[in-house]
């Protein structure tokens, strides 16, 4: 199966129900995207399908074959994603910095769709777990990539 | 942890300095300099006739200047989101001169210089800034002071004419001057001088400065790399399945035969209660190791450690309540008996606090390798890396001088990455290496994780209290009931109260003239471990919201009784007049705010860890839950080193104390936890942040700490709060199990 | 509680009623049939074990195979599954194969004692005598004895009583194994023998009637397989219903789905996930194939159904309200399995999008499988890569509510709404599911 991610192609022979989380980081050795649950509860899997946020340890690897992938690994590469970036450090966003690929990629997402979210919007899209608390640094950060 | 005594016996795990690991000479060599690290062998033959290393002052264990002026910097302390690594920065680049910026940190490998603990090492307790503060500034002196000496010489001037610019050494008077890295090589040939001078406080640069920390480009770009993302050439993936409880054992597996046949597994394994899978990528490991169909042999009586098949969380908090007796003394104050005997007034109250998990991000892995000279290299995260070299060595069976240990960076700890029987990855992973002939990296799911975690103990305290004519306080008794973490894994002494299982009950400052802190042991079957602020994460709460209780009783303002209680406690009166100042003024409520939501205020105060806190909440209810909307914090550390970190710190302990306050709770029925993943132990989510308000306040007492002292002070606030709105005291954590429904008043 | 025993009315019942009718020991067509026959390969009887599903009820997590010990709750009181090993003094050693005939195809035990109905005799009495013999076999045969006393039932006097029991099956249960439709071709007919008769799939998807029977027992009544409560769970209609029943699957997807657990349409979840863990994913597929055809063959009904359903894109909802607030709880917490546009995942993860559990009336799985989570999928021994988190720790009833009005009102789903006390009541009657694998062993 052929999988676009970066905008480079990787040829996976894998099983079809396989998480994209366990093809980046085994197969394919990109590690900045975390587990921290499998099961949708916290978002440091958190990679983008078509610029959309997509836990990555939910989604079987078959069915974003062929969709455009972009895990953390390209995010200073991409314009939103570098603001983000910017806005983190700004902010001193990470603490333990485990959740923080996630919640970068969340932001990118969010910021993809939506350039000047409102606080609601902040609030939707940044729904990852942060075990270290720095959810008033994120949204903070969120806003200040925002008006960059 | 206050006052956690450290055993004597523990400093002998300190292991022989190895500077042959890896990490050490692949830093050094990927930048081509001859840095100030001794070769191994020079180490080696120092260590076998050398006198005993004075841990925190071998510079060259500590420092590499590289030609580039850069510093690699290896840290005793481990960094999981505390900021350890910026702040040894600052306080070595202060003294060192060298812009923190340019320090590269890494884990120190284990060894006798990093022992800054009271003769041992581990990160936890908020203690490494505090105990090694003083070490480190005389270090980054004495390398300074090695490098003015080289230079001298270079220079041919005396030394007394060379001062230092950031990287730099200086002699005015030609215009000369020498970077470091061009001196690094004759420097560290030098003797480290015994005597330094350390710059004058009003002369920081760096330390008490809000610096930017050094790890934060690298953790929002997914470049910063934990255990978990270690790999090494021919390893395999391996994952368990553990005995649902501690101390069965695996007997046949029915499915073995096929679980071998499935993709990409290279074998099946029994292990000390698990069974496992390795393959060429964890996920097939994982599935593999959940589809085999093992046959668990119940424990033999008397095994350790074992879970008791009939336990139930619901059964041990009842018969911690049932516990009868006075318990051991631990602090007394006056006759606490006669004055409640003569009390006007009696209030009395039982309260309880559940188990926690830690929840860390990054759950349990180890990568293991076994290598052709006979050495055991060994890539995990832990807070106490000389006692985990010593137990893998032992499980290995390696003397410890063959155990290479890599320290990791920490996925987020709280306290979760300590030696905990069975609470670790890497025995597993080292049998697995050995069983297998190729390196091994184990993961734990995030459901054998939460199966295996060490627990913050469950606990009650029983409080009693004796209020004159005016409603004041005049007799105190508070008997907790438990088992402290410290004493499970330090050691305890039967005829003395361990300080885990009363701090926070104990060593409160209010002046009530007769007091009996007590506490009844009472083994605890779980493995228990510690949780960011020990004991007082649950033993504040009790005190703090039982003060509120007599307040009420006495018909006293409870920020009002404490003001009047700190009369002579002019550091804890100013911090508790600072967060209501922070705040805009104490008010308790109930109030009406802009929003129309009905809220309330609640206040408490905690010691931990050498600091003071002070802490108010404004909660309302909404549809029977609490909603935290501030929290304000004012912290007094003594001294500080970087107010940035300290602010983050407290946001971070904010969140923590108020998810134990409104949501966690690891429960277990019939030996096995109810949940196995966040969606069984829900942890605080974003949008239950409140704001948070933090104020440093500098009394200049003695330096405390930083990383835990936040948590304390919050769930004793916010129930105080909740209490104002519903009218009825709680006493139980946490809140989630109940309805709250608004009271009269 | 696996199925619901069907006494509450046994009072009323029995009044007037011959003692010696309930308690008589009926006739069996092994009457003159002694035990000693030859045994038969272990594969020919655990197959028919396996159709019916006799491990579900007869053994526990944890409990040696087929000692009995599940509890099953019933509105009087709790119930206990027996141990059918063939120990002689506390399980079937002792049985004739008439015995134990009368105990599976007309619920009598040897001392003319009736059985609850919890045990589907209703069902079973369908049974060939063929597969009656290998069940005999393998349990007298092939399933090591293990003496485990049988627990009694909670149930008090004179409730406990259950002579009269032989009057609910007078007036409920059908008399005469399967007989072959000769309208019809032999996979069909082998099919509609397996879902009346061993797969007793009536257990959970006919409706009950007053007296807790199923209120039909084959195709000829139209409300046979329509669906029906059970347990918490609502078990959707299996007949070709376009929106609630299988309307839209084909007999392949109907036999993949009990083979893998999994199709395009959904996922097993609920007792069917159990269902499918011991049973289904065990037959040939021939006997799936035939199943598909005989239920494939069973018309919906359009009237009950309602309009046919189609997707379409979720609009924008109003800025308020429960379809506002469901939106929002479901872009946090359900999209990122199942899709943004409800379509699930290929068919690992669940579509809500036209999925028929979520179109149905009842609205109890929806809330129980929100609540709980689901149970894991075991499919040829390997457990699903994908669960169901239960959320009932991180969501209010009301938020569960308005989530669940969202869905059920998105997509081109046309479902009433949920109601946060509807989401109270089940949460008061349930428990999250396990994490842990639970397959029970048959050998
Ligand atoms: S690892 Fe994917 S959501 Fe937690
Ligand atoms: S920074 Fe540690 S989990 Fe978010």
């Amino acid at each position: 199966m052929e999988l676009t991610i970066n905008g480079q192609t990787h040829q996976v022979d894998i099983e079809p129900d396989t998480p994209l989380l366990w093809v980046l980081r085994d197969e394919l050795g990109m590690t900045g995207t975390k587990y921290g649950c499998g099961l949708a509860q916290c978002g440091a899997c958190t990679v983008l399908v078509h610029g959309q946020a997509t836990r990555s340890c939910v989604t079987p690897v078959e069915t974003v074959a062929g969709a455009k992938i972009m895990t953390i690994e390209a995010i200073e590469t991409d314009p939103v994603g570098q603001k983000v970036v910017e806005a983190w450090v700004a902010q001193q966003v990470p603490q333990c910095g485990y959740c923080q690929s996630g919640q970068v990629m969340a932001a990118t997402a969010l910021l993809k769709q939506s350039a000047r979210p409102t606080d609601e919007e902040i609030a939707g899209a940044m729904v990852n777990l942060c075990r270290c608390g720095t959810y008033n640094a994120i949204a903070a950060a969120v806003r200040e990539a925002a008006q960059a | 942890m206050n006052d956690m005594t450290v055993p004597a016996q523990a400093s002998s795990t300190g292991a022989p300095l190895n500077l042959s690991r890896r990490g050490f000479l692949g830093a050094s060599l990927g930048a081509l300099v001859l840095g100030v690290a001794l070769p191994a062998r020079q180490a080696r033959a120092q260590q076998a006739d050398a006198p005993a290393i004075k841990p925190g002052t071998r510079v060259n264990a500590f420092l590499e200047i590289r030609p580039d002026g850069t510093v690699l910097f290896r840290s005793p302390f481990m960094e999981g989101g505390q900021g350890i690594f910026t702040a040894l920065a600052q306080i070595v680049g202060e003294e060192l001169d060298v812009e923190p910026t340019q320090f590269v940190m890494e884990p120190a490998p284990p060894g006798p210089d990093y022992l800054l603990i009271g003769g041992m090492r581990f990160t936890g307790g908020s203690m490494s800034v505090r105990l090694s503060y003083d070490a480190m500034r005389r270090l980054g002196a004495a390398a300074r002071q090695m490098l003015l000496q080289a230079a001298a010489v270079q220079l041919g001037v005396p030394l007394a004419e060379l001062t230092t610019e950031p990287g730099r050494v200086v002699h005015a008077a030609s215009g000369r001057s020498l970077a470091y890295g061009d001196l690094a090589g004759a420097a560290a040939a030098l003797p480290v001088p015994e005597n330094v001078t350390l710059r004058e406080r009003a002369d920081f640069r760096w330390i008490g400065k809000p610096f930017a920390r050094l790890d934060i480009h690298a953790k929002s770009t997914g470049k910063a790399r934990y255990a978990i993302d270690q790999t090494v050439d021919d390893m395999l993936y391996g994952a368990v399945q553990h005995a649902r409880r501690l101390g069965m054992e695996p007997g046949d597996i029915s499915n073995e035969a096929q679980v071998r046949a499935m993709p990409g597994v290279h074998s099946v394994h029994r292990l000390p209660g698990a069974v496992a899978v390795l393959a060429n990528s964890w996920w097939r490991a994982r599935r593999a190791a959940e589809a085999l169909e093992v046959n668990w042999t119940e424990p033999a009586s008397g095994t350790a450690n074992a879970m008791p098949a009939d336990f139930s969380t619901e059964g041990h908090l009842a018969k911690l309540k049932a516990m009868p007796g006075a318990g051991l003394d631990f602090e007394t104050e006056g006759d606490a008996a006669a004055a409640l005997a003569g009390a006007t007034q009696k209030v009395e109250a039982v309260y309880d606090a559940p188990y926690l998990a830690h929840g860390q991000l990054e759950p349990s892995s180890a990568l293991a390798r076994f290598n052709a000279d006979g050495t055991l290299e060994l890539w995990l995260p832990n807070q106490a890396p000389e006692m985990f070299q010593a137990d893998a060595a032992k499980v290995a069976g390696l003397s410890p001088d063959k155990v290479i240990l890599h320290s990791q960076l920490l996925g987020g700890f709280f306290g979760r990455h300590f030696l905990y029987t069975t609470a670790n990855a890497y025995p597993q992973a080292i049998l697995l290496a050995k069983a297998s002939g190729r390196p091994v990296k184990l993961l734990w799911s995030r459901e054998e994780e939460f199966l295996r975690d060490a627990l913050r103990p469950m606990a009650v305290a029983r409080f009693r209290a004796g209020l004159d004519a005016n409603g004041l306080p005049v007799a105190y008794e508070a008997v907790a009931v438990g088992e402290g973490p410290a004493g499970r894994w330090f050691g305890r002494k039967t005829d003395k109260v361990d300080s885990s299982s009363v701090e926070g009950i104990a060593g409160k400052p209010y002046a009530i003239p007769n007091r009996r802190i007590a506490q009844i042991h009472v083994d605890d079957p779980m493995i228990i471990g510690f949780w960011r602020s020990v004991g007082h994460s649950m033993n504040d709460f009790f005190s703090e919201t039982f003060f509120d209780e007599m307040a009420d009783a006495g018909k006293q303002d409870p920020y009002a009784l404490r003001l009047r209680l700190l009369a002579d406690k002019p550091r804890h009166k100013a911090l508790l007049e600072a967060v209501a100042d922070l705040s805009g003024g104490w008010k308790r409520g109930p109030f009406t705010a802009q929003d129309g939501t009905r809220r309330a205020r609640g206040v408490a105060m905690a010691s931990p860890f050498g600091s003071e806190v002070a802490t108010i909440a404004e909660v309302s209810l909404r549809d029977g839950e609490v909603v935290v909307h501030d929290v304000w914090v004012a912290i007094d550390p003594g001294s500080i080193v970087n107010p940035a970190i300290i602010n983050a710190q407290v946001n971070s302990a904010v969140a923590l104390g108020l998810s134990s306050a409104l949501f966690e709770e690891a429960v277990y029925a019939e030996g096995v936890p109810r949940a196995r993943n966040y969606d069984g132990y829900p942890i605080l989510p974003p949008d239950r942040m409140p704001k948070v308000h933090v104020r440093i306040v500098e009394s200049g007492a003695p330096m405390g700490g930083i990383g835990e002292p936040g948590v304390p002070g919050v769930p004793p606030a916010v129930v105080n709060a909740a209490s104002v709105l519903t009218g009825k005291r709680i006493r139980s954590l946490p809140l989630s199990k109940q309805r709250l429904s608004a009271g009269e008043g | 509680m696996k199925k619901l025993a069907a006494f509450v009315v046994l009072a009323v019942l029995a009044v007037g009623a011959g003692y010696w009718f309930a308690t008589r020991i009926p006739a069996s067509p092994f009457d003159s049939v002694g035990s000693a026959t030859a045994p038969l390969p272990v594969e020919r009887g655990e197959y028919a074990a396996r159709l019916a599903d006799c491990v579900a009820c007869h053994s526990t997590e944890g409990g040696k195979a087929f000692t009995g010990g599940l509890a099953m709750g019933t509105p009087l009181g709790t119930i206990f599954s027996t141990n059918i090993t063939p120990d002689r003094e506390t399980g079937i050693g002792g049985y004739t194969l008439a015995q134990f005939d009368n105990a599976v195809r007309r619920g009598v035990a040897p001392d003319g004692r009736r059985l609850y109905p919890a045990m589907p005799h209703p069902s079973y009495a369908k049974m060939s005598d063929d597969d009656v013999r290998a069940l005999y076999d393998y349990f007298l045969h092939h399933v090591p004895a293990v003496r485990q006393e049988n627990r009694p039932t909670t149930i008090a006097w004179p409730l406990n009583m259950r002579w009269p029991l032989a009057f609910w099956n007078l007036a409920f249960a059908d008399a005469g194994s399967y007989r072959p439709a000769p309208a019809h071709d032999e996979i069909w007919n082998r099919g509609a023998y397996l879902v009346q008769g061993p797969g007793h799939c009536g257990s959970c998807h006919t409706p009950r009637g007053l007296a807790l029977q199923e209120v039909a027992l084959d195709e000829r009544d139209p409300r046979f397989l329509s669906g029906a409560l059970l347990d918490g769970w609502y078990a959707p209609s299996l007949r070709n219903d376009h929106n609630t029943g299988l309307g839209r699957w084909s007999e392949e997807d109907v036999a993949t789905f009990l083979k893998d657990g999994r199709n395009q349409h959904g996922v097993v979840f609920g007792s069917m996930m159990e269902a499918f863990n011991n049973s289904t994913q065990f037959m040939t597929d021939g006997d799936l194939a035939a199943i598909a055809r005989y239920l494939k063959s069973l018309p919906g009904d359009a009237a009950r159904d309602g309009a046919p359903w189609s997707y379409q894109a979720a609009a924008a909802p109003a800025p308020a309200g429960p379809m506002a607030s469901g939106a929002r709880i479901y872009a946090a917490r359900c999209g990122f399995c199942h899709g943004s546009d409800g379509r699930g995942r290929n068919e690992w993860i669940s579509p809500l999008a036209g999925a028929s559990s979520v179109l149905a009336l009842e609205n109890a799985s929806v809330i129980n499988i929100t609540l709980n989570g689901s149970g894991r999928v075991v499919a040829a021994g390997v457990p699903d890569a994908y669960r169901m988190p239960a959320l009932r720790d991180q969501l209010s009833d009301g938020e569960i509510a308005d989530v669940l009005t969202f869905i059920r009102g998105s997509w081109g789903n046309r479902a009433a709404s949920v109601t946060a006390e509807e989401v109270r009541t089940l949460r008061e009657l349930t428990n999250a599911a396990s994490s842990d694998p639970i397959v029970l062993q048959m050998r």
